[in-house]
Order: C-alpha cells, then structure tokens, then sequence
C-alpha cells in the first residue's frame, strides 16, 4: 500500500467513527427537536416515535404567544452579554497576576479562589441575596451582571491554566525592548491565550442564558424574566406541554449553536511561537 | 508604557460607567405598594400557569371592579411550592416579601412556626370568616396552634381509577368494585398478565401515582400524628400493618420488576393506566383532564381506597390556599382581596376556570361537580377526608414516609424497622 | 502560611527575567509598591470580587453552621451540635457513600473520554466543525429534558438501550429503576454532557505549538510516540484543570438527579446525592444550619483531595512555560 491511498483510508476510517459516535451524541438533540415538534398525545406514545405526526410547526408560534417572548429574550440578551463582556474582560487579567507576576499573598490567593468553588452555592445564596438586598438591588437585574466583572474563580483558574503554558522568554523578549507590563499583557500574551478566552466567553455565554436560579430570586417583575424562566411556565399542577416547552428550548440553543461553531474554528491546532521570538 | 496606561484609563472609564449605571438602577427602584393616584397596589405572587392562570386573572378582574382602589399586581414565580420556596423564602428573609402569596396549604404548618407568615384569627374574626365555611380538614390545615394563617382556595382528594372494560373482560363486575383489602388484591391478581420478568399489564400497584402511605394508613386505621404530644407516631400498628401489606404485596409480583414497569410513568398520555397496561391506579381529580385530553374513549370509574373490613371508607386532601407573608406592606388590602379570592364569590370564580375543586362545599354543588358521575365521587368524600398533619417537619416526614415505603417494599428493611426509623428522626427534629 | 503555599503550589516557579531586569536598573532600590503593583493591580478586581461577593456569604455560612439558622429564624447558637448530629445521620452516610460512588467513577472517566474525544475532534478531516459542534449538543439540551429522555432510552421494557442489547442478547437490567444500576446509569448520562470539557481540552491541544510536532516528523516519530511524548504531557495543564474542577462538580452533583427523581433520590435513596440531601434540609426542613455544616464538611473534603492533586501534580503537570 502506497502512502497515498494510507492516508485516505485512515481518513476515511475517522470519518466512519466520527459518524457513528456522532449518531449517540445527537440523540439528545434530535429528540429536543422532534418533540418540539410533536402534538402533546404523541410526546409520550411507547415506543417512542421519533418522527412527528403530524408536524405542529403551530407549536413554535403558539409558543411565543403562551409566553411574552420576545421581551423575555431581550432581558435574556441583556444579560448574558454583559455578563458575558465582564468575565472576558476580568477573568484574564487576574489569571494572568496569578500566573505570571510575582507579588506576596499570590499563592494563598489562589488556593482561596479554588476554595470558593467547593463551598456549595446553596448555602451562600441567601447571606448573598441578603446583600444586595442591602445594595438595594433585588428586582433589578444587575446582581446577575456586576459579579462577573470581578471574577469568576471557574474561569480564573481555567486561564492561568492556560497562561502558565506561555514562555516566559517573550516576556522577557519584550520587556528589553521597554514594553510595559500591561503591554505585555494585551499585545503579546491576551492574543495568545486566545482559544481559552473565548471559551471562557462561550462558557459565560452559556451560563447565563440559561441561568434559572439567579433570574428567580432576583426578578420581581414579570417584566423583567428571562426565557429560562419562561420556560417553567410550560409546566403546570396538570402536566406540562413538552412540546411548546422544547420549541422554546430549541430556540434557546439556536444562538450557542451558531456562536459555538463560529468560535470552534479558533480551537484548531498549529498556532506557532516562531513568528513571535 | 504609554500606551499601556491609556488601556488602564479605558478599561477604567467602562467600570465607572457600568458602576454608574448601577446606581443609577438602585435610586429608581420603585417600590412595591406605592400609591399612585389614590389607588394601593398589591403585588400577589403565585405559580398559576395555564388554566390556573386564568382563573387567577378572572378573580383579580372581578375583585378590581369591586375595588376600585386597589390593584393587583400579579406576578408568576416560577417553582411555588412542594418545597421549592427559595424565592419566597428569599424574599421574606429579605424583609421584602410580596403582599399575598399562592401558597401550599401543606406548608401553612412550618410556616407558621418560622413565625413568617402573619396570623389572620383577629382579621377573619372580623369579617365573619370562620370555619363552618369550609371543609373541616381545609381549615385544620390552614391553623397552626389555633390561629388561622391562611384562606383556602382549592382542594382535591384520593380514590381508585379502575378500568371497566378490563374488569368485564377477567369477570369482575363494574359495578361492584373492591371495598375490601382483601377484594382488591383478588381483583388486582385477576387483571395481571405477565411474561417473565415483563408485565403485559398489571392489575394494582399499591405505591404508585397517588398511592402514598398516608392514604393507606388512614385506610387501615392508623394515625400519623398525636397533637397532644406534638410526636409523629408513624410505627402506630396500623400503618405497620398497612406498609407490611404493601411489601408483601410487591414481593408477590418482585418488586424489581414493578420498578421496571413503573419506570414508563410520567406525564399525559405515558401514563400506563391510559395506555391499557395498568388496570387500577391511586389518583386524584385531575386524572378526569388527563384523560379526556389523551384518552376520551376509556371506560373508567372510580371507587374509594378499600380497607380492611370493607368500611369506613377514608381519603387525605391537599390544596392551596393564600396568605400573608411577614413583612407584607398592605396587609389591609392584602386581606380584602384574600377574602375575595377564598370567599364563595371568588371561589365560583376560580373553581369554574381552574377545574379545581372549591374548599367551600355548597360552591362544588352550585358548579355541578356533585352530579358528575365521576367527580361526584371525589366531592362526596371531602366531608370525611384528612389532611397531612399540621406540624413544624410536615416536609421532612413527607419525605421520610416515602422513603420508608421505599426501602421497606425493595425488602432493605421490615416495615416495623422502616416505621420506626421515621418516628424516631421526626420524633427527633420534633424537640 | 506563604512558604507552605509555595509547596503545595506548582505555578510558583520562581522568575528568573524578571529578577534579571531588577538587577539591570540597581540604580535605586525599588520600593515594595512598585516592585508589586502590577500583580496587585491585576488582580484588584478579584480582590474586590472576594472581599464584597464571597468573603460575607462564606463567613455567614460558617457562623451558621453553628446555630439552628432556619433561613427564616436566627436560630440559637449550638456549637458542635450539627456537625455531631450528622455524624449519626444514617441519610447522611447514605448520601456521601452514593456521591463518593459517584465522583470515583465519574471523574477518571470523564477524563479519559475528554481527551479521547478531543483528539479525535482535533484530527485533520474536513467537516469537523460540525462533528464538534453535534458532539456539544448534549450540553445544550435543558436538564428537564434531558432527564425525560433518559427515563425513555433507559426504560426496561421499551427503552432503546435495552432493545440493543436484546439483539445481542442481553436482557438488560432495570437501569434507573434498580438500585444497583441507577448510580451506573446517571454515571452514563452524565458522560453524555462533557462538552465543555471536551472545548477546554481542544483549546488546550491548540495551544501546542505546531513545530514540536514537525520535530518529531523528522525525527520519524509515529503517531503514538506524538501522542505519549508531546501531546498528553503539554496537555497535563489542563487535564490538572479538569481533574480538579471534575472533582468539584462530582461532589457537588445536583440538578441532573434531582431532576431526574423530583428530589427523592429514589429508588430507594440509591440517588440522593450530598448535595440534594444539604439543599432539602436548607430550603425543605428549614435546617439551614444543619445544611451549612454539611457544606463545610464537603469543603474539608475537596480540599484535602484537591490538595492530593497539587502536591502530585509536580511530577505530571509540566507547563511549557518553563
């Protein structure tokens, strides 16, 4: 066998197992959307039926009329990207102090922002409430915004991660020639950590859209709800209708679908130091 | 270095304006209850969707054009109730807690004790509200320690579906459903067909739907709970011996094997007693809408959970009911509208849209549920039904009954030992 | 505190360029501000985020943890008393033995299919935009739906797991409905959703620098020897990341479960998990004091496992960086 026709059955063979463990991984997926489909009598049937008869595209519409939907997606947008524009534009930087620049108390810092993360967030909820309740910020959404742009540990860790990863030759590279420390950082290490930042960014992303807790407790206006909470009223004291409920979900994850396979090109192999040293 | 220090500036600039409008958002806070032109708002939160929905708006349509100087300001809050309260429980930790609350009644008892619910005695007194009005267990539970913490709204209650078509077909007259123990686990070994380990269709599963203990145990003649001692008495003999029926009742068909059966449970038209495979099942009400929204065309009736003589037929009912919080603003107002929504008017009101039985038996009967063959049942029932018992860890013995069904049916422990386990860690946190 | 730290500490390499350049400018000794602003600096967001968001809700939690805190009373304060009560706590021991079941096989796993799954996602095919974006779906579903399909595809009688393997003749077990398989099979599902460490473990194989690998093509490397020498040793900063994070996200499982059995845990509390035990007695029993001592028990023991991993990670983690 030549190396030509080596490489294309190997590559053939990946996209065989590519497919055939695409197939499991969609399974979730495809159900979300064929139930999103179905009329209510059908959701259930045993065995299941996968494909929708007949096909109610009524339940996309009825849907956005059960609950006030474009307004919920507007408070929805809102959010998340502010939330979203605060992890990426903090998260970085004190990643970045911990893995890079040397100060007393660096290390204990660290520990205390892994720390944070194993104490169970059902505990801390109310003391937290409680505080912007003192803030005076119940009932509006800025507790689902502010806290991102002080940090969020997840995301710290997850990028000093990445940073410890870059060499430190080209900081010392560009220190000789006189940049200065927030030079360094946003012209030369930031672009270089970039796959992780915007994963980081998709992660808040994510997040937020779909937070459920954070909206219920501090959203005291109907107003003011975002879809993950208009999603609850689809379930009822008498069964819930899965169907208008997925139509929603499906809409949901249509922007991360898009924003997803925007940034996975980003993910992809071969970006190179040698240009830089 | 310049250059570095005017990224400072700007990152800079975009915390102070975020920070800014921050502020800008906490001075416009609008509180809640302001007056604006004379008129009182009262904010309601509740978890009414649908129908429900509904008939909460046509009640506050029908309590503002009575009231012209009081406005509802109805607001969903998603997950209410059954022990999912964080955003109540937030909000009155908070001190800032709406004016009126949709609220399980099952939860008025805890409650109360917390001390966050304001005591209604002295207002109902007032208005001549008291309980000759409504079902006595609907009041019992909406009473905590002798004083009225909240108005009921609506209630249900617990019988057996049987499938009439299934009883003619093994030669068990419809007519004359089981009224005994003994007669329903006859009836429940005719209807089952199994195949192995698989059950073609099964005749009875005493835990499922709403097959819950208390039912049983009021059936057989227990009693859950001594107000006297403010103790749970959960091993009481009685309800021993109903959870000993249950086991064996499991172990006769392996108990594995129901749990593989009733794993097809779930919503609508999933539901095995709607697809033929389960001929008899605990349920409340609200079957009847299942029903004829998935399956109009199964024969059914209903009979009452039997006992062991075949007498003194019993139930347990739950429901709602609306209070209000400690903390509440516009607790006169809240009160009017409170007794607008659980007095007879509003009850016709929200027991028509809702499909909810009404707590206040006369209003069943003006809407006609009484003559429903099916319905009528359940409403017939009400005058002789329990309630959970009203008490500080009415949640954690709720769980702990269930668990106990659980691990004394799966043969992990006798149902003495299961029982015991329960009275003994209620007992405890009773203290 | 701070040389103990630095023990248990990886990143604390010391920085050699950095020492370097104080000693090109000995001219005038630099003070201790100027010597630290610039980490203080970038870290001052955090700092604050610390001191205003987290430091009063954990120094509460720890307080009440103490008392008879009921979220709605102050309660009294009772010393020790949660913490001995929770030691005869027969749910208790129930629940930290299913979540320790639970972490130990769901942790490893999870990494192994992590970085499989991301190599085989960061091959050089066409198409493969859309391969990751099908093998990121399952994140994206809603946890309600997620546990109706699953009580579908697990059904005994009907479900499609169990009709495959009767085609091969199996006759397979009652999944979520029997006690010795429900752990197994929520441990399946959860595998299903790991496709946020999957993009962390992409984005970590694309921060290898391609010219490592072009050293080793002329050295004549093969696809294994790629994968053991350079590969997984570059990609250790972020399966330490993963691991440390799977970790705390196995012992704090909660939504898929409590989804999944309404928060009864059942069959027969074979899926109470530590944390949906802690959230039913905060927000169901009205415990709250009680819940807070359970989550600083959990704390105690994340951070001893967590602590576990930094110390070995200084034979396995390797950072480029140095």
């Amino acid at each position: 066998m030549d190396s030509t026709t080596k490489k294309k059955v190997s590559r053939y063979s990946a996209h065989i197992v590519l497919i055939v463990a695409s197939f499991f991984f969609l399974i979730p997926f495809l159900w979300m959307v064929s139930t999103s489909l179905k009329p209510l009598t059908q959701v259930f049937t045993f065995p299941p039926e996968w494909i929708p008869r007949p096909f109610m595209w009524s339940n996309y519409t009825d849907a956005m009329e059960y609950i006030p939907f474009f307004t919920y997606l507007r408070n929805t947008i809102v959010i998340t990207v502010l939330s979203t524009l605060g992890a990426v534009i903090s998260c970085p930087l004190v990643a970045y102090s911990f893995a890079k620049l040397r100060w007393p108390g660096r290390n204990i810092l660290f520990i205390i922002t892994i720390g944070v993360m194993m104490i169970p967030g059902q505990v801390t909820m109310i003391p937290l409430f409680l505080l912007f309740e003192k803030f005076g910020m119940v009932g509006t959404p800025y507790p689902l915004i502010i806290p991102a742009f002080f940090g969020v540990p997840f995301y710290i860790f997850l990028l000093r991660q990445f940073f410890m990863g870059l060499p430190d030759s080209l900081r010392e590279a560009a220190r000789i020639d006189g940049a200065g420390e927030f030079r360094i950082y946003w012209q030369i290490m930031l672009p270089l950590a970039k796959p992780a930042v915007l994963a980081v960014g998709l992660f808040q992303f994510m997040a937020s859209w779909t937070d459920f807790i954070g909206p219920l407790l501090y959203l005291t206006d109907s107003l003011q709800y975002t879809l993950s909470l208009g999603l609850q009223q689809f379930q009822s004291q008498r069964g819930s209708e899965w169907g208008l409920m997925m139509a929603v979900s499906t809409m949901m994850t249509l922007p991360i679908i898009v924003l997803f396979f925007l940034l996975q090109k980003t993910f992809i192999r071969g970006i190179t130091f040698s240009g830089i040293k | 270095m310049i250059k570095s220090k005017k990224m400072m500036m700007k990152l800079g600039m975009v915390s102070v304006l975020t920070l800014s409008t921050v502020m800008a958002g906490c001075s416009s806070d609008s509180g809640s209850g302001a007056t604006e032109d004379g008129k009182t708002t009262v904010t309601f939160w509740h978890s009414l969707t649908d129908s429900t929905g509904d008939a909460a708006e046509a009640v506050i349509k029908a309590f503002e054009e009575q009231n012209p100087d009081i406005k509802i300001n109805s607001v969903y809050t998603a997950n209410q109730g059954e022990g999912q309260n964080e955003k109540l429980l937030t909000a009155v930790s908070g001190g800032n807690p709406p004016d009126v609350a949709y609220f399980d009644r099952f939860e008025i008892g805890s409650w109360a004790a917390q001390g966050s619910l304001e005591d209604l005695s002295a207002l109902a007194e007032e208005s001549g509200i008291n309980e000759e009005t409504y079902y006595p267990f609907a009041w019992e539970e909406a009473s905590y320690d002798g004083n009225l913490y909240g108005l009921p709204i609506s209630t249900d209650s617990r019988l057996v579906y049987f499938n009439v078509d299934h009883f003619e077909e093994v030669g068990l007259d419809p007519e004359n459903p089981p009224r005994t123990i003994a007669e329903l686990e006859d009836a429940a070994d005719k209807l089952t067909i199994k195949d192995g380990n698989r059950f073609e269709r099964i005749g009875f599963i005493p835990w499922f739907g709403q097959g819950w203990l208390y039912g049983w145990g009021w059936s057989f003649g227990g009693e859950f709970f001594d107000p006297e001692t403010n103790m749970v008495t959960a091993n009481d003999p009685k309800i021993v011996e109903a959870l000993q029926w249950m086991t064996d009742f499991g172990q006769k068909y392996n108990v594995e094997d129901i749990a593989g059966f009733t794993d097809s449970q779930g919503d609508g038209a999933m539901d095995p007693f709607l697809t033929s495979q389960l001929s008899m099942k605990v349920s409340g009400p609200w079957e009847v809408s299942a029903i004829n929204k998935f399956k109009p065309d199964l024969n059914y009736g209903v009979f009452p959970i039997p006992t062991p003589t075949g007498e003194d037929h019993t139930t347990w009912s739950g429901g709602w009911s609306v209070v209000i919080p400690k903390g509440a603003k516009n607790k006169d107002a809240a009160w009017e509208f409170m007794k607008f929504f659980g007095g007879e008017e509003g009850q016709k009101i929200f027991s028509e849209i809702a499909r909810d039985f009404s707590v206040i038996d006369s209003v069943n009967e003006e809407l006609g549920y009484k003559d429903d063959p099916i319905l009528g049942e359940f409403v017939e029932i009400l005058p002789v039904s329990n309630n959970r018992p009203v008490m500080t860890q009415g949640s954690l013995y709720w769980n702990e009954l269930a668990s106990a069904v659980e691990n004394a049916t799966r043969g992990i422990v006798t149902p003495q030992e299961a029982l015991d386990n329960v009275t003994e860690k209620v007992n405890k946190e009773l203290k | 505190m701070s040389e103990n730290a630095q023990k248990i500490e990886p990143a604390n390499n010391s920085e050699p360029p950095y020492e370097r350049q104080l000693k090109l400018v000995p001219a005038k000794k630099k003070s201790f501000w100027s010597k630290n602003k610039h980490g203080i600096l970038f870290a001052s967001p955090w700092i604050l985020g610390l001191l205003i968001f987290y430091a009063i809700p954990l120094f509460s939690s720890i307080y009440f943890s103490f008392t008879t805190y009921s979220i709605l009373q102050p309660g009294e304060f009772v010393g020790l008393q949660n913490y001995k009560d929770l030691f005869t706590d027969s749910l208790f021991w129930k629940s930290v033995y299913n979540t320790v079941y639970f972490a130990v096989f769901f942790v490893p796993l999870s990494i192994i299919f992590g970085v499989a799954l991301a190599m085989m996602l960061n091959m050089n095919v066409k198409g493969m935009g859309i391969y990751r974006t099908i093998f990121f779906l399952p994140t994206l579903v809603p946890h309600v739906a997620l546990a109706v399909l699953w009580m579908w595809l697990l059904n005994p009688g009907f479900g499609l797991v169990n009709g495959l393997l009767s085609t091969i003749g199996i006759d397979g077990p009652a999944w979520l409905g029997s006690v010795t398989w429900s752990k197994p099979s929520l441990i399946m599902m959860s595998l299903w959703g790991i496709g946020q460490a999957v993009i962390i473990y992409l984005a970590g194989l694309g921060d290898i620098p391609e010219d490592y690998y072009d050293a080793a093509k002329v050295d004549g490397a093969n696809w294994y020897q790629k994968m053991r020498h350079i590969t997984l040793p570059l990609l250790t900063p972020v399966i330490f990341f993963n691991l440390v994070m799977g970790i705390i996200a196995a012992f704090q499982q909660f939504t898929l479960p409590y989804t999944l059995t309404q928060g009864q845990g059942t069959p027969a509390n074979s899926l109470s998990f530590y944390v949906m035990y802690l959230y039913d007695n905060g927000f169901k029993f009205f415990k709250m004091g009680y819940a807070s001592a359970m989550a600083w028990i959990l704390f105690v023991i994340i951070m001893a496992l967590t602590a576990l991993v930094f110390i070995t990670s200084k034979r396995w983690v390797h950072y480029q960086g140095k």
